[in-house]
């Protein structure tokens, strides 16, 4: 807590609104969800909400129990943020800008009930996740049909912008970040026989098939492809399979948890081959699960500590000043950045459900940890080129890469 | 032993084994149409196991059942129910939560049509569409049971026709044991086996039991029964086995048994002659 | 061939780690014939016990492992004395369910107090690798290898040669006898509870220590390999549950020797179901050993179900089918939506549990068979969706039904768990049989609902629809329970033994039983696969059969109306505790261990 004092005091009024504004509207839900959506939830009006004074309502649609609970907690510290900024900055349009957060388990049960929940609440500016593609893309039909945009940040799978117009997603988009990661490990590293260990989940399996593909247009040859489930801690039998391809180099398409795992154990068993990773295991987690079995692991991200652009800079020491000196990871950016993308969106698009669609093909170069500046493609409803930079985990530290070898 | 020409059940070398030790050692037997053998001896002498081994819910280790003029050693016991043999259990074996009436329907389902069809799949698959459809036949053929069931309940007076839509778990025990027989007398049985009818029975009831079993058997009905009561077995049977250790000891009709040294030396040596003493 | 030896160390290794859990369970289920689904969370409680005295308290390691076995034992004896002991007389199903309700509590309150991110848990030993192989083991390795023997080589020392060893094994054989000879039971069972939760806890410790992570996920992952590796090496028996844990820790490492890694849990689930169809009773337990469940009535009590009146289920269908006609809005509905298609899974688990005492816990596998079923015979087939849901019910009728199969001959908990086992098999294939499945893609874009060409896509049509096809289920089955397959169900479950000598075969019936469960299933997955337009295979999880057994004891057993009215229930009062956010899922644990405390035999009573 090393911030000037004018900013605590700042931070402290924002919270506290936050805090009394969240609970007004947890009250009010209550309220709504006994008794009065069930007698009378269809019949609101949308026009008492225009000119109110009370902050614009974004839904969110996450884990916050269940086994994906750490991403959802991840998801709020980023929002947090992003929060404390946009209200320092005047708010949207003079107006304050909070979110409404609904636990979903990650169940795509829950999502769908959630979907309609924050359809038919005309509050409900835009909504925000969820964070399984299951989840996800089972309520997608649901916000489609109910003309409420549906902005996953997280969603890499290539079908769920697909899902219609109403669809959009700042997630990396795996075949722009996989090709980096190839590059790096194959052009930069000079790899030239993989063994790639990745989570059996529809994003790990994406991610493997765009970064195989680009390995081997750079000339690199894969000797080994492992799945594995996201339950999975021992990998030592997979790390003699991937020892017995007599590769060069190991590549981790992982998240943190499961990242440290296997590096961990490749040294056990024996592997002392050059480890590269996905920027998902960006995280400081990822150093201390690790321990020293991490280091000179090299990894693509999107941002790193000593960036020197502003938005990261901004970032970095916000999140370390609100959060008690935490380094922020990968999905605190992601939320984080999202929270921003949809203060830029509704600053254009106002409070109209579709005009808030509209809005998005409308924002132009928005300040973006992950992008610098994010702009959507109106084609796919992504946005293209990430920033990337080649890190190495040295001395216990994520560090720039120097070019030396390993 | 040659088998008799107008036996119904055949008995020949029968033995199971449970480990070291032989719970029934060889048994021959033979039950002729009509007649009531009674099988008596002291605890763990392989009375019970016989019967699981005629009904098919043990197999034995060596030896044949045959059951008019089939083999039918080693059969499932829902096939030999099909057969025409009906058992009771020693303990009680009524099924708890069905109410009086569906107990004694079970002792029927042989019988149903929608169960006959024994071609695999369909005959299932059949099976289940009958229930869900339930044609006039079908519903005709439960209301004919129904009725057939009630009267053989009335064999026990107003005891269980009073209780009929009952639970049998809120029976009393001597109800439930009379729910056993009625069920095994819904399956129109061509063989009865009797396990202990009167097993916990108070003399009145014991007596009322022994009434009706001499009934089924004036009406003609082929029965094997596992009996401690002495004076039912001497009132009721053709003839009586005597089994101890698994092996038949003594055969013949009732008096001839009681008499027998090796009879009384198997009880004696077991310390039951008391019980024979009171028994008798 | 030096890659063999490195597969084997391998197997061993992480064979150990699944001992120290199975010895607990095997415990545990030797006194009680229970299996603690909460063996998994008191692990997780040792290990946060364990950071917070390592990483904040600073302690040396032997004091760690006493204040976590300590910690772990007096979470293990309040669980008994307050969450399984009050059950004792009630159903048997009952205890296994306070299990999941207390595995549920104690995970949400580890996640609410640490968070649920991961941690790290440092190991303190020293650091030294030796090789073996071409692999290194550590300290740690045979630390634990260490404790699991010693545990188990102790356990059979206190049981065979200590008075309340004899009293512990005295009551395993027969409580009531033993309660006669003046055993004082349940003091039997706080030591055991207290012994298996302290080995729990410090194998929580010490498998934390040895990945270096902690996290809330690690309970449910450890209660299931700690069960297979239970029953493999016969259920209750504590060597044979460290024979069975290195059984399948090499079972596994081979397999992914062969096949690869994603292979690797498909081995563990075959290997359980095969013991368990060849060997019911585990591979250490002598095949002339008495059936692994008493004979008659005891898992299913006697109770009498509450009537409720014709003309009351009228009016209530009737009202829930003219809700839509009211302001009611759009979250209403959909929630009652997933109540109705979680109801029409209900109803099939209530007949296979209830009715037919074949207690299933993978019943999710029957709705995936049906969803990929029907989104496959829709979008490569181009089959018309009504169609292609009733072609998703058939296909989880005839294949779930073979794929059960083989858990007929079981009795009791051990179809539960063969059944957990196929659910898993199934959720496997799905994943790996890319070709068909997709894999973890998941199959995306499948169309909407539609009936007769037209398209149900708002709330209201899709909500008339699947109260519809649930209310024409529930009609089926109550004709069916009627009818004489109803009874002959019924005596099957009271008394299999009597059944069979009155005629009713019990592969025939059972089978019946799941195609007629199978279909009601599939019909559910298929509605839920057109309505969520994308499923993979994590889309019906664990959980999910969790939960609908969950709804099926709420409702009572068999009971058809219960198992809809549960499913209302379950559905709606996650819905209703939504604005508790985190704690929803500790109230919802908290209501159902209630719930099992003092209405075991569920709101509407066993049919």
């Amino acid at each position: 807590m090393s911030n000037p004092i004018g900013t605590r005091i700042a931070d402290l009024i924002n919270t506290e609104w936050m805090e009394r504004e969240m609970s007004n509207i947890d009250r009010r839900s209550l309220v709504k969800g006994s008794l009065a959506t069930m007698m009378a939830g269809a019949a609101f009006s949308r026009a008492a909400f225009a000119q109110s004074s009370e902050p614009i309502l974004l839904g969110v649609s996450g884990p916050l129990t269940g086994p994906n609970a750490q991403y959802g907690t991840q998801w709020k510290q980023g929002f947090d943020l992003a929060l404390d900024e946009i209200q320092a900055a005047g708010g949207i349009n003079g107006r304050k800008l909070a979110y409404q957060f609904e636990d979903s388990q990650s169940d795509p049960r829950q999502s769908v009930a959630i979907a309609q929940k924050f359809v038919s609440d005309p509050r409900i500016v835009m909504e925000l996740g969820d964070f399984s593609s299951p989840a996800s893309m089972a309520a997608s039909p649901i916000y489609q049909r109910g003309g409420l945009v549906q902005f996953g940040f997280t969603n890499s799978h290539p079908d769920f912008t697909k899902g219609g117009d109403f669809m959009w997603s700042t997630s990396v988009s795996q075949a722009d970040e996989q090709p980096l990661l190839a590059s790096y490990a194959v052009k930069r590293l000079g790899l030239k026989k993989l063994a790639v260990l990745h989570l059996n989940t529809d994003w790990g399996r994406t991610s493997r098939d765009y970064f195989v593909k680009a390995a081997k247009e750079y000339g690199a040859e894969i000797a080994v492809t492992e799945g594995y489930i996201a339950e999975e801690r021992d990998f030592r039998s997979t790390l003699v399979r991937v020892r017995d391809a007599n590769p060069d180099g190991l590549i981790l398409i992982s998240y943190y948890s499961d990242g440290a795992l296997i590096a961990r154990q490749a040294r056990q068993v024996g592997l002392k081959q050059t480890m590269c990773a996905a920027s998902s295991v960006y995280s400081p987690k990822f150093l201390e699960l690790g321990g020293e079995a991490v280091e000179n692991v090299h990894l693509g991200t999107r941002y790193f500590p000593e960036d020197p652009r502003p938005e990261v800079k901004k970032f970095i020491a916000g999140f370390k000043a609100k959060y008690g000196g935490q380094e922020p990871d990968a999905f605190n950016a992601y939320s984080y950045d999202a929270m921003n993308m949809a203060a830029a969106v509704l600053k254009i698009g106002g409070t109209d459900r579709r005009a808030i669609r509209d809005a998005f093909a409308k924002v132009k170069d928005v300040s973006s940890v992950i992008f610098g500046q994010a702009t959507f493609d109106v084609e796919s409803r992504r946005v293209k080129g990430a920033m990337n930079a080649e890190l190495v985990v040295r001395k216990g530290q994520f560090a720039l890469w120097d070019g030396k070898p390993t | 032993m040659a088998e008799r020409p107008n036996s119904m059940l055949s008995l020949r070398g029968l033995t199971r084994r449970f480990g070291g030790l032989t719970a029934v050692d060889a048994i021959d037997l033979d039950l002729a149409k009509g007649e009531l053998v009674s099988i008596i001896g002291p605890n763990g002498a392989g009375k019970t196991t016989l019967f699981n081994l005629v009904t098919g819910l043990d197999r034995p280790d060596a030896g044949t059942v045959s059951f008019e003029g089939q083999d039918v050693t080693g059969l499932s016991p829902e096939r030999i129910a099909t057969e025409g043999i009906a058992r009771t259990f020693q303990l009680g074996r009524v099924f708890g939560n069905l109410s009086v009436m569906d107990n004694v329907l079970i002792g029927a389902h042989t019988r149903l049509r929608a169960v006959k069809p024994a071609v695999p799949v369909i005959g299932p698959l059949l099976e289940l569409g009958l229930a869900l459809l339930r044609p006039a036949s079908v519903k005709a053929e439960e209301e004919r049971l129904r009725e057939e069931m009630k009267a053989i309940l009335a064999r026990f007076g107003e005891r269980l026709l009073s209780r009929i839509d009952q639970p049998a778990y809120s029976l009393s025990y001597a109800n439930r044991r009379r729910v056993e027989i009625a069920r095994a007398l819904a399956l129109k049985p061509r063989l009865l086996l009797l396990d202990e009818p009167t097993a916990g029975m108070n003399p009145t009831e014991t007596a009322e039991m022994q009434a009706l079993v001499a009934e089924l058997k004036a009406e003609g009905l082929t029965i094997l029964l596992i009996e401690h009561k002495l004076e039912m077995v001497m009132r009721l049977s053709d003839r009586v086995i005597v089994m101890d250790e698994g092996k038949k000891i003594a055969e013949g009709p009732g008096e001839q048994v009681r008499s027998d040294p090796k009879v009384i030396e198997a009880y004696l040596g077991h310390g039951l002659a008391t019980k024979q003493e009171s028994a008798a | 061939m030096s890659s063999w030896l490195d597969y084997t160390i391998n197997g061993l290794i992480v064979g150990n780690v699944y001992a120290l859990v199975a010895v607990g369970l095997a415990l545990i289920f030797g006194v009680s014939r229970l299996i603690n689904f909460a063996q998994g969370s008191i692990y997780l409680v040792g290990a946060y016990i364990g950071w917070v005295a390592v990483v904040q308290l600073h302690t040396p390691l032997p004091l760690t492992i006493i204040v976590v076995a300590v910690a772990a034992a007096v979470v293990g004896l309040i669980i008994e004395r307050f969450g399984l002991r009050p059950l004792q007389n009630s159903v048997r199903i009952a205890p296994l369910l306070a299990t999941i309700g207390i595995s549920f509590v104690l995970d949400q309150l580890v996640m609410l107090t640490f968070s649920p991110n991961p941690r790290a848990l440092p190991s303190q030993l020293p650091d030294i690798r030796f090789q073996v192989g071409g692999g290194t083991i550590g300290p740690l390795d045979l630390l634990i290898a260490g404790v699991g023997l010693t545990s188990a080589l102790l356990l059979f020392v206190f049981l065979r040669y200590t008075k309340l060893g004899w009293a512990v094994r005295a009551t395993a054989q027969d409580r009531d006898a033993a309660m006669q000879m003046g055993v004082d039971v349940n003091r039997v069972n706080q030591a055991v509870f207290g012994i298996a939760a302290a080995l729990g806890g410090v194998s929580g410790l010490l498998v934390g220590m040895y990945y270096n992570q902690i996290d809330t996920a690690m309970s449910l992952q450890a209660t299931l390999k700690g069960v297979v590796a239970e029953v493999v090496g016969g259920a209750g028996n504590v060597p044979g549950a460290v024979i069975g844990s290195l059984l399948l820790g090499l079972v596994e490492s081979y397999g992914v020797a062969m096949l690869g890694t994603s292979y690797r849990n498909l081995f563990a689930f075959l290997l359980l179901v095969v013991v368990l169809v060849l060997r019911p009773n585990g591979l250490f337990v002598s095949a002339r050993q008495a059936p692994p469940e008493p004979l008659t009535g005891t898992f299913i009590a006697p109770s009498r179900p509450v009537h409720i009146p014709r003309w009351a289920l009228l009016v209530a269908v009737a009202g829930f089918a003219i809700l839509p006609l009211f302001p009611v809005s759009f979250y209403v509905l959909q929630t009652l939506i997933n109540a109705w298609l979680l109801g029409m899974l209900a109803l099939s688990l209530t007949l296979v549990a209830g009715t037919m005492g074949q207690v299933s816990l993978g019943h999710a596998a029957l709705l995936a068979i049906g969803a990929y079923t029907s989104a496959l015979l829709s979008l490569t087939l181009a089959v018309p969706v009504g169609l292609a849901v009733i072609g998703g019910g058939l296909m989880s009728a005839a294949l779930g039904t073979l794929l059960i199969s083989p858990s007929f001959r079981l009795r009791g908990h051990y179809v539960s768990i063969a059944t957990l086992a196929i659910g898993e098999i199934v959720a496997l294939v799905i994943l790996n049989w890319e070709s068909v499945t997709r894999g973890p893609i998941g199959i995306s874009g499948i169309p909407p609902l539609s009936l007769f060409g037209y398209d149900l896509i708002g709330p209201t049509s899709i909500y008339w629809f699947s109260l519809a096809v649930m209310v024409v289920l529930a009609l089926l089955q109550g004709r069916l329970l009627t009818s004489h397959l109803g009874r002959s169900f019924r005596a099957i479950r009271d008394d299999d033994i009597a059944a069979r000598a009155y005629g009713l075969g019990l592969n025939r019936y059972k089978s019946l039983a799941f195609i007629f469960g199978g279909f009601a299933a599939g019909i559910s997955g298929g509605i839920a696969a057109h309505l969520y337009s994308y499923i993979n295979h994590e889309t019906f999880n664990t959980q999910q059969s969790i939960l609908a057994l969950t709804v099926v004891i709420l409702g009572g057993l068999g009971n058809v109306v219960g198992a809809i009215l549960g499913s209302v229930a379950l559905v709606g009062l996650p819905e209703v505790f939504r604005i508790a956010a985190e704690y929803r899922i500790l109230i919802y644990g908290i209501v159902l261990l209630l719930l099992v405390r003092f209405r075991p035999q569920g709101l509407l009573g066993t049919v």
